[in-house]
């Protein structure tokens, strides 16, 4: 116990006083070179259907879908249009959305890119074979959910295409945010006929300016240009390294070791998962190291989840006292030795960077907490003494995490044991078990899309408990479901943005989280890699600007 | 006749161990907590895309059925999911590796040719080194080299893997930088680049074996030196060379070999902290990444290729206890 508060503090001395490069690093850039990704995963793929990747990661450089984003530090993301025209047209009030593709759009063979491609493409990510990806459009194309894919003769009804442009999507009820749920990587053309095989991935047709030219399983996958890409009507991927090589199955801590090292290739390299406190620790000392890592202003949510269904926790009036009783400071110094690093201090449930958003605090308190008066709350709840199970995961310094949660709920008179589960046992107790054994749950979200809605309906939505879902607080709230679900059909995105607000607030009010912390994330590049820049949303590197110094 | 009854009978024991393994691997996956389904249903996860996904990894059927039809697809092959997009694993199928889109087999034996180069590379150095000084200090006993040598034996013995290979990869990767920071060359592009990766694993290994080898040598050798038949060749007057080299080694050479079946048997079936720390994608990665994303197939496939690995190797073990004791040839 003394020996981990030792280590903490000999980390936070480390820290003190450092400031972070937020946003964004690096020199100039011009075109050409090799960028060699340093990155901890033994497989590659780019398979639309198979991916969870983000707008600004890897699968961007090989496929474009129909919308994406626009992100910088210091700005709200917007939506903008990729291989559509625009930014899609809804109608029927939200129910209907349009959109038309750019001309000419090719893929790298040469061949048309058609609306019957992304139909197709949105087809395959229903086949269990292919169904891993990011779901956001799947119930809103099939309500009954009972479609399992083209390969078995049927098409999906519920999407048309009029003419080889246009694309017409009849959603099973109005949703303002399906332009953003068309930047979701399923929404990348495969064509019509194709990809039928379980690595289709390994070797997709690409519209990105990089296609797949070589990949060797847990070595190393190498990227070269895609000669028909069309660099006027993609104005937000720069496409500067003529190469991008996926170095695979590289231990994090090496991988770290070389980006301080910086020296050959190592130059050109950029590591792909975000330095850990340890790590960070290590760059600190080093002043060149520094200067190559790049910290995002915000980022997931970090919050302590209490699972309403348990006991006194089901009383509005106890979870309340929990916003007083941790202490988000010694949080922030367990994540990444202080606030600098760690990222600020959270009081909603809307991430920074998200259109909409509004900065509130319902329970006003110092960054340390107010122990008092969450004992004087618990006193009047009648729920003194209480001795609760914290369950969280075994890795990423969650253990280091929960030991801070606990230390502060302790001063209020609150008795925690900690359970740390390996990743998948933590899933299985906190999102699959249908009536889980735990009381507060630790752990953080990241929105897949830049719209409040990625905040809130995951995590709070009654429909969204169990079965794999991430309500882990079990909170069922008819009135916010009610809210949810008006947020969600309305089209105007100011109008919507006021809606989640309002959400927001109202959540909070229940007191179903405690939010702690906007996470985070530094990332390491060697010295000739320039643009690596975090925009607001969300927190990593944008890979579409990244380019190699002269 | 009688080597081929014997190879007979140790088989059908190995098949035994073997298929014993595979059950109790797949009880204790079984009693695992986790769903490996979530991960194959995409986030958001509908109750009909789990069973869906469930389903189609075959994974909807109690274990006891699981089980029997992991054992029918190494006879049979395996298909998963219907239509134009499933997935056929051909007999042999180990399994499938839905995160790696390539059935289990496939996916050791590209691996197999890192894992080997890295345990029998490091093997036959341990043997030498470990062997060698074990003599030489039984020999000398009570000098400086025994001494020294022992000392380093304990620094080896209880040196952590983990330690050993970092330490390794900052001295004479990073600071001296005299060897390459991680990687490995297939021998057949290129020999000399593939010896030149594997250098720094290969010693990092033997230091860490080599002790082993050196004690349990000089310990045997010691004991040895004091038998009656050692005395009886001194005495007709051999020379001292074939007393140690001929008679002496033969029986030290016998707990040695039992030792190296055990611990090649295991090596080639993973150098797990070596392959990590280095970047090379062998065996013993490849079990502690299907680990971490909970990859059970491969868990599973991995796992009974070790269990194979060391039956055989013990398998081989046997057969030269025969060669080196004709008091132990095969009944």
């Amino acid at each position: 116990m003394k020996s981990k508060a030792t280590a903490v503090l000999a980390i936070t001395m480390v820290l003190a006083g450092c400031g972070a490069n937020s946003g964004s690093t690096g020199g100039d850039v011009a075109k050409g070179g090799d960028l060699r990704l340093l990155d901890d995963k033994t497989t590659y793929q780019a398979d639309p259907a198979k991916s969870q990747s983000l707008v600004v990661t890897g699968l961007s450089l090989i496929h474009r879908r129909l919308t994406s984003w626009d992100v910088a530090p210091g700005k709200t993301t917007t939506i903008v249009p990729d291989l559509a025209t625009d930014t899609g047209k809804a109608s029927d009030g939200g129910k209907t959305w349009t959109f038309t593709l750019k001309d000419d759009q090719k893929y790298n063979d040469g061949t048309v890119i058609k609306s019957a491609d992304i139909k197709w493409g949105l087809e395959r990510s229903y086949s269990p074979t292919f169904a891993t990806g990011l779901a956001y459009h799947k119930d809103l194309l099939d309500a009954s959910n009972a479609y399992k894919g083209p390969f078995e003769g049927t098409e999906l009804s519920s999407i048309e295409t009029p003419d080889d442009k246009t694309i017409v999507f009849k959603l099973t009820r109005p949703y303002g945010d399906f332009n953003w749920v068309a930047s979701t990587p399923a929404f990348a053309p495969v064509p019509k006929g194709k990809g039928t095989e379980a690595n289709y991935g390994e070797k997709p047709l690409a519209s990105g300016p990089y296609q797949i030219d070589s990949y060797k399983r847990g070595v190393e996958a190498k990227l070269t240009r895609n000669p028909n890409w069309d660099a006027a009507s993609d104005p937000s991927r720069k496409a500067y390294p003529d190469t991008i090589t996926y170095v695979l199955g590289q231990q994090t801590g090496v991988i770290s070791k070389r980006l301080i090292d910086d020296s050959g290739d190592d130059k050109n390299a950029f590591g792909t998962s975000f330095a850990s406190p340890a790590q960070l620790a290590q760059i600190q000392r080093n002043e060149n190291a520094k200067k190559r890592l790049v910290t995002s202003k915000g980022g997931a949510l970090a919050y302590l989840a209490l699972n309403t269904e348990r006991g006194k926790l089901a009383d509005p009036k106890v979870r309340k006292a929990f916003q007083y009783a941790v202490d988000k400071a010694s949080y922030q110094v367990a994540s990444a030795g202080g606030a600098e690093l760690a990222g600020d201090v959270a009081t909603t449930l809307i991430t920074p960077g998200i259109q909409g958003r509004d900065q509130f605090d319902l329970y006003k308190a110092p960054a340390a907490g107010d122990p008092e008066k969450a004992k004087q709350l618990l006193k009047e709840a009648g729920a003194e003494n209480l001795e609760l199970t914290l369950v969280t995961r075994s890795e990423q310094g969650y253990p280091e995490k929960a030991q801070s949660i606990q230390a502060g709920l302790a001063r209020a008179g609150i008795k925690v044991t900690l359970k740390t589960l390996e990743e998948e046992a933590y899933y299985a107790e906190t999102i699959n078990a249908a009536n889980p054994t735990f009381d507060l749950d630790l752990t953080s979200w990241q929105p897949d899309i830049p719209s409040a809605n990625g905040n809130i309906q995951p995590l709070f939505q009654s429909s969204e408990i169990g079965g794999g879902r991430y309500n882990s607080s079990r909170y069922r709230n008819p009135e916010v479901d009610r809210l949810i679900t008006e947020a969600q059909s309305t089209v105007d995105p100011v109008e919507a943005g006021k809606k989640w607000a309002a959400v927001d607030k109202r959540i909070l009010e229940d007191s179903p989280v405690v939010p702690l912390i906007y996470t985070r994330n530094s990332f390491l590049h060697g010295s000739k890699v320039g643009n690596v820049v975090i925009g607001d949303y969300p927190s990593y590197v944008d890979y579409r600007v990244f380019g190699l110094t002269k | 006749m009688r080597l081929l009854r014997f190879a007979a009978v140790r088989l059908a024991g190995m098949l035994l161990v073997l298929l014993v393994v595979t059950l109790i691997s797949y009880l204790v996956f079984f009693l695992l907590p986790a769903d490996p389904a979530r991960l194959a249903c995409g986030r958001p996860c509908s109750p009909e895309g789990l069973a869906n996904a469930r389903l189609f990894m075959g994974v909807d059927v109690p274990w006891y059925q699981q089980f029997w039809n992991f054992l029918y697809g190494i006879v049979a092959g395996r298909t998963f999911g219907t239509g134009a997009a499933a997935i056929t694993c051909a007999a042999p199928c180990l399994g499938y590796s839905f995160q790696d889109n390539v059935d289990v087999l496939t996916l050791i034996g590209e691996r197999v040719e890192v894992s080997f180069s890295v345990a029998i590379g490091a093997a036959v150095l341990w043997l030498i080194i470990g062997v060698g000084l074990g003599v030489l200090s039984a020999l000398k006993r009570g000098s400086a080299v025994d001494r020294i040598t022992m000392a380093g034996a304990i620094a080896g013995v209880s040196m952590p893997a983990y330690l050993a290979g970092i330490l390794g990869i900052t001295v004479f990767a990073f600071w001296l930088d005299v060897v390459p920071k991680g990687g490995y060359t297939p021998i057949a592009e290129n020999p000399l680049d593939w010896a030149w990766h594997l250098v720094l694993p290969w010693f990092v290994l033997a230091f860490l074996h080599a002790a082993l080898y050196a004690r349990l040598t000089r310990g045997q050798m010691l004991e040895t030196l004091g038998e009656d038949y050692i005395r009886t060749a001194r005495a007709k007057g051999l020379p001292e060379k074939k007393v140690i080299g001929k008679h002496a080694l033969r029986n030290v050479l016998l707990p040695v070999i039992t030792l190296l079946g055990i611990d090649l048997g295991s090596l080639l079936a993973g150098t797990v902290i070596t392959e990590r720390i280095f970047g090379m994608a062998g065996v013993g990665k490849l079990l502690v990444d299907a680990t971490a994303q909970l990859n059970l197939p491969v868990l599973l496939g991995v796992t009974l290729f070790s269990a194979f690995l060391i039956t055989f190797a013990n398998f081989l073990v046997d057969l030269c206890y025969g060669a080196l004791d004709p008091r132990a040839r095969l009944l």
